[in-house]
């Protein structure tokens, strides 16, 4: 039996380097006010999506006006000049549509996803978006309750929610990292009207964004369309602020607790990663699901099975464009002690720095990369951000295309070197996360 | 010639628009409707009888196969369940692979692969089409269904039921089901602890070789293969499958509800009211109400701009979200609308929900909510096409339900020609709003009197049977029923003669041992309570010279003086004998059902307003149960003779601050042993 799995594992690696990928073919331009536009033509199913990606995330904002990015992201569905408050989503829905949006370090996205004849729609509703938004103060405070039940939601009502501010609070002392797009409410609360329309002003311009629509359209009557609509807006009068601020490596390695309303503990460790566009990005990715993607990965195998020390552990590249961070998290078993548990996961860190990885796993994390990658691309919305992404963070709409051959130039060696290099244990951050009763009463 | 003029007026008109002025005032009229062109699926039958439908679509380099059984559902009667552990065990290992083997293989190409009772399918890259259908065909074929493998899944099952025994939504969807079909119908029968128990290897492999056969099958393969390839990978790998004789079972239609009823769960410790306001129905795909009862459930309950969700919600506040369906199945449908509200605005809601309903059937939609849910319908029906697997789905349905060929085709056309007057018709048809039975999860305490203006108020228990009519002797008080349990345990003279005690337990939560050790010591009104794993004091909780403290991994606190009143409650041996002379008041609330057996619950409260409850067991005498809102439920059992006194020897804990049910067992137990400070704390 055994010879049998040998030889299907060789007749495997026959089948390296990673096939071709399936080409993406679009068509781009600039308007005069800066918007830049990418098309992408899918006949297959009579539906398009028409997304905006602005490039602002949390990063661009000033330190004392935290969340101001993801706020923009509620205040944006209000309303426009010539579309009534709180209506955004219910066109697009009595159209037949369906529509979302999300909120980064680095970006704002927004999206619809409509019937192919509501392109015009699509147009018009995104370019009234762009053009003229409502930002008073009735939008203001309506969204401020809405964000401030979300932030009960997501961050301080969930288990182990605050994971990620947490994280990025002592991963970065001088980069605007340090908060997460949540931001902070005190910040919120304190801002004035004219902050907002200040944010509007300074972001929400065509020269900051990128238009992209892909599904069942037709180029030239896109681009006609496209021009009736967005041309007239005004291009941003001064450049877009963005933060020219590089984060000194850390020397040593910061350490701290975490009372949270949780029954288990967790241990959370961080490593700061290179820029995104960095080409170590993609061994970083490797390494990532080497360690914890799927049943058969290293620590799920060897702590969630084997020594059942874990419940589940997860390692996440949370990669941004000045450089992220190598995000891995591990929730102890019942009885486990927390130090116990980072003692396991810092030995098999180190098993990899010092062995590398077998052929047999190489193999499998390259099948497992092209899956994802051929995955990513199988519907109109997901090819959309790719787009989109491959423009403004890499500045190269193609490379969308060039993904696969990046990940196939990753040798055995260097999933090695990036452990070595990345994965440093005294420039890292470790958090146990503990129940709010294991707290100190002095605290 | 013709191209090329089309081609310049389109060009003229891209131009005129460019320079237009926009006017912004108008939201822009929706273009042509779009030609919605729905794959083919290319069919073709082995001789074995398994039918295979061909979905070829290359954009990407993917390919699936789904294989589906089609078969009449089964009444699993004293193994309920057993369908349940089919999938996991399919996958448990093969003759060739053991299950870590499969689990890396199918990592290894980056594949996934699943069974169930009914089903097996794998997807993979094209390249690996090959060794998923190896390793498909592996599962099907050569499963060998380790013993262990099903012990282990049984375990988890108990542990899952347990939990959905203390789920509200669990419970109300056990209820309706029951209530709707009966126990004795496929939908309505329930997993119990014993159906479970019922179910051996032998039962497991009795299923898979009965119902696993080519002759009920159907192979859907969608992706970068085309017929030709189907044609031969199916042979090659399916073709030497044996057919056999499935049997096929009918079970008579269930009945409506002769009038509205109301069927209620009582549950103390609820806090909300699961409502779910239900009939069923006689509908499946295909039939001629079928897509105008999509329209009419869209306006009904079908989304966040529904009449339902508008009324429930936006309006009266009373609940997070409010939604109808009307499911179609090839047995019996079903007619639901459901929420799950506060509790003190639980007949207000029921109003609205039999209010909305008899409101539709009476007066009817208006053309712009059939628009409206036209278009919501419309473009999910469009957005759905772009997954592959839907056009495979259609191909399925229309064999499963004998559909006209061009169904789905024209689905969108028979869609948008439904009137008013036609939704109206169906909904006249399909819902009879006086025969509706009302299920309700929830505090009877605060919601039965209320309820009973919608009809008969019939009392279920957790597991959808009938509740037992409970009362208690009309004679009987809570005071009574402490003297008998006293009795029952030996005595009051006996009791009192137990000063102090020392019991220490062992329990098992998800592989962790724990231990908990209790210290009693009456006379000095001392208590010490220790849980610890592996020999370290995680918690901790001590009485002592009128004052507490709690403690937890080592961090100590002490108690406020309402936590100590309710401390003290817990911190006698048999605080039965105290309760009279530490001036608590206890009170009878009725007969009630605990775990099966009728028992006398009393509400012990302090002057401070501590509360706690016990039940005691009507035919022993004996206390079965205790009841904390801070820690949980608490259940006794296996008592035993020490020192002429009965003691539980078995304690059962769920709380919300654990994931599963603690069972401990006494493992020491010494009665009337000099205690010391060190004990304590």
């Amino acid at each position: 039996m055994k010879k049998i799995i040998l030889l299907s594992l060789l007749l495997g690696w026959i089948i390296l380097p990673l096939a071709a990928q399936t080409k993406i073919e679009f068509k781009e331009f600039t308007l005069d006010n800066g918007l830049h536009v990418i098309m992408h033509q899918d006949n297959t199913t009579p539906i398009v999506v028409t997304s905006v990606l602005y490039h602002v995330g949390s990063k661009n904002e000033n330190p004392e006006r935290t969340g101001f990015a993801h706020f923009f992201e509620h205040l944006m569905f209000e309303g426009s000049e010539n579309i009534d408050r709180g209506q955004y989503m219910n066109i697009i829905q009595s159209r037949g549509g369906t529509l979302n949006a999300y909120t980064s370090n680095d970006i704002t996205y927004y999206y619809e996803l409509l019937p192919s004849n509501e392109l015009d729609l699509a147009l018009y509703m995104e370019s009234e978006r762009m053009l003229h938004s409502k930002v008073d103060m009735t939008g203001v405070e309506t969204q401020r309750e809405v964000v401030k039940e979300e932030r009960r939601q997501r961050y301080e009502n969930q288990p182990y929610g605050t994971i990620l501010p947490e994280t990025l609070k002592r991963a970065y002392t001088t980069h605007p990292y340090q908060w997460a797009p949540i931001g902070s409410m005190d910040h919120l609360n304190a801002a004035t009207i004219e902050e907002f329309q200040q944010f509007y002003k300074d972001f929400y311009v065509p020269n900051n964004a990128t238009l992209t629509i892909a599904g069942d359209l037709d180029y030239a009557k896109t681009e006609a369309m496209v021009r009736k609509y967005f041309s007239e807006i005004p291009k941003g009068t001064k450049p877009v602020y963005r933060p020219k601020i590089t984060e000194p490596k850390k020397t040593a390695e910061v350490r701290d607790i975490i009372y949270d309303n949780i029954q288990i503990p967790a241990v959370i460790q961080a490593y700061n990663l290179p820029a995104r566009n960095h080409p170590d990005s993609y061994a970083l990715s490797m390494l990532s699901t080497y360690l914890t993607g799927g049943k058969s990965s290293l620590m799920t195998k060897e702590l969630v099975d084997k020594q059942q020390k874990a419940l589940v552990v997860a390692a996440i590249p949370l990669e941004l464009e000045d450089g992220g961070v190598f995000l891995m998290y591990g929730i102890a078993n019942m009885g486990v002690d927390p130090k116990d548990l980072e003692t396991e996961v810092d030995k098999l860190i180190k098993q990899v720095q010092d062995q590398g990885i077998s052929d047999e796993e190489f193999t499998k994390l390259k099948n497992i990369m092209e899956n994802n990658i051929v995955s990513g691309n199988s519907t109109v919305a997901g090819v959309a951000e790719n787009l989109a992404e491959a423009k403004v963070i890499f500045g190269n709409t193609n490379y969308v295309n060039q993904v696969m051959d990046a990940y196939s130039k990753v040798t055995k060696e260097d999933i090695q070197r990036v452990a070595k290099t990345y994965m440093d244990l005294t420039g890292r951050v470790v958090l146990y996360y503990l129940p709010k009763s294991a707290k100190p009463v002095s605290e | 010639m013709k191209k090329f003029a089309l081609g310049i007026l389109v060009m003229l008109l891209a131009t005129g628009i460019t320079f237009a002025q926009v006017d912004r005032s108008k939201l822009p009229a929706s273009g042509p409707a779009p030609e919605i062109k729905i794959g083919e699926a290319e069919t073709f039958t082995l001789a074995n009888g398994l039918k295979v439908f061909v979905v070829k679509n290359t954009k990407l380099p993917r390919v699936s196969f789904t294989l589906v059984f089609e078969r009449d559902p089964i009444l699993e009667g004293d193994k309920a369940g057993l369908t349940t552990f089919i999938g996991d065990m399919m996958m448990g290992g093969t003759k060739n692979r053991t299950k870590d083997q499969l689990d890396q293989e199918i990592d290894f190409i980056g594949a996934s692969l699943s069974a169930s009772a009914t089903s097996v399918s794998v997807s993979s890259l094209k390249k690996h089409q090959g060794k998923v259908l190896e390793l498909m065909a592996d599962v099907l074929f050569n499963p060998v269904f380790p013993q262990p493998e099903l012990d282990k899944l049984k375990k988890q099952s108990l542990t899952g039921l347990a939990t959905t025994k203390d789920d509200p939504q669990a419970i109300s969807s056990r209820l309706s089901r029951a209530v709707l079909y009966g126990k004795n119908h496929p939908y309505g029968e329930s997993q119990t602890e014993q159906t479970t128990k019922n179910i051996t290897l032998d039962d497991v492999k009795a299923y898979y070789q009965t119902y696993f056969k080519p002759n009920i099958a159907y192979l859907a393969i969608v992706g970068d293969i085309d017929k030709a390839e189907a044609q031969k990978v199916v042979n090659q790998y399916f073709g030497a499958w044996k057919k056999g004789v499935v049997p096929t079972f009918t079970y008579p239609m269930p009945v409506r509800a002769a009038k509205q009823a109301v069927a209620l769960v009582d549950r103390s410790s609820s806090v909300q009211s699961v409502i779910d306001v239900t009939q069923p129905v006689a509908m499946k795909i295909g039939d001629a109400d079928y897509i105008s009862s999509r329209l009419l459930n869209q306006i009904l309950g079908g989304g966040s701009a529904s009449r339902l969700f508008m009324n429930l919600r936006e309006d009266k506040g009373f609940t997070y979200g409010a939604y109808s369906s009307i499911d179609a199945d090839k047995l019996v449908g079903t007619i639901s609308a459901s929420a799950s509200v506060r509790s003190e605005v639980t007949d207000s809601a029921v109003y609205e929900f039999v209010y909305e309903i008899k409101n539709l059937v009476d007066k009817g939609v208006t053309q712009e909510e059939l628009d409206k849910a036209k278009a919501e319908l419309a473009g999910s029906f469009g957005r759905s096409l772009e997954q592959p697997g839907t056009v495979a789905n259609f191909a399925l349905n229309t064999a499963r339900y004998n559909l006209p060929k061009d169904y789905y085709a024209t689905y969108l056309q028979k869609l948008n020609a439904y009137t008013v007057a036609d939704i109206n018709a169906t909904a006249k048809r399909l819902i009879e709003p006086d025969k509706f039975i009302i299920t309700t999860v929830g505090n009877g305490a605060e919601i039965k009197e209320k309820l009973a203006q919608f009809g008969e108020v019939v009392e279920y228990d957790i597991m959808g049977e009938p509740a037992k009519q409970l009362v208690a002797e009309a004679d009987m008080t809570a005071e009574k029923v402490l003297e008998n349990y006293l009795n029952a345990i030996g005595g009051a003279t006996q009791v009192a003669a137990i000063q102090t005690a020392k019991i220490s337990m062992d329990a098992n939560v998800m592989g962790t041992a724990l231990t908990i050790a209790f210290v009693y010591d009456s006379q000095n009104g001392r208590y010490g309570q220790k849980l610890s794993i592996a020999g370290n004091v995680m918690q901790k909780t001590t009485l002592a010279n009128g004052k507490g403290s709690m403690s937890v991994q080592g961090n100590s606190m002490e108690m406020t003086p309402a936590q100590l009143a309710e401390a003290q409650l817990n911190s006698y041996l048999f605080p039965e004998a105290v309760y009279k002379a530490n001036g608590y008041t206890v009170t009878l609330d009725g007969l009630k059902d605990v775990d099966g057996k009728p028992a006398y619950k009393v509400v012990i409260a302090t002057a401070s307003g501590a509360k706690l409850t016990n039940y005691y067991a009507q035919d022993s005498g004996l206390k079965i149960k205790y009841e904390n809102p801070a820690s949980g439920d608490t259940y006794y059992g296996d008592y035993q003779a020490k020192n002429g006194v009965l003691l539980p020897m078995s304690w059962t804990i769920k709380s919300p601050q654990i994931p599963v049910p603690l069972e401990a067992k006494v493992t020491s137990l010494e009665l009337n042993v000099p205690v010391t400070e060190g004990d304590i704390n």
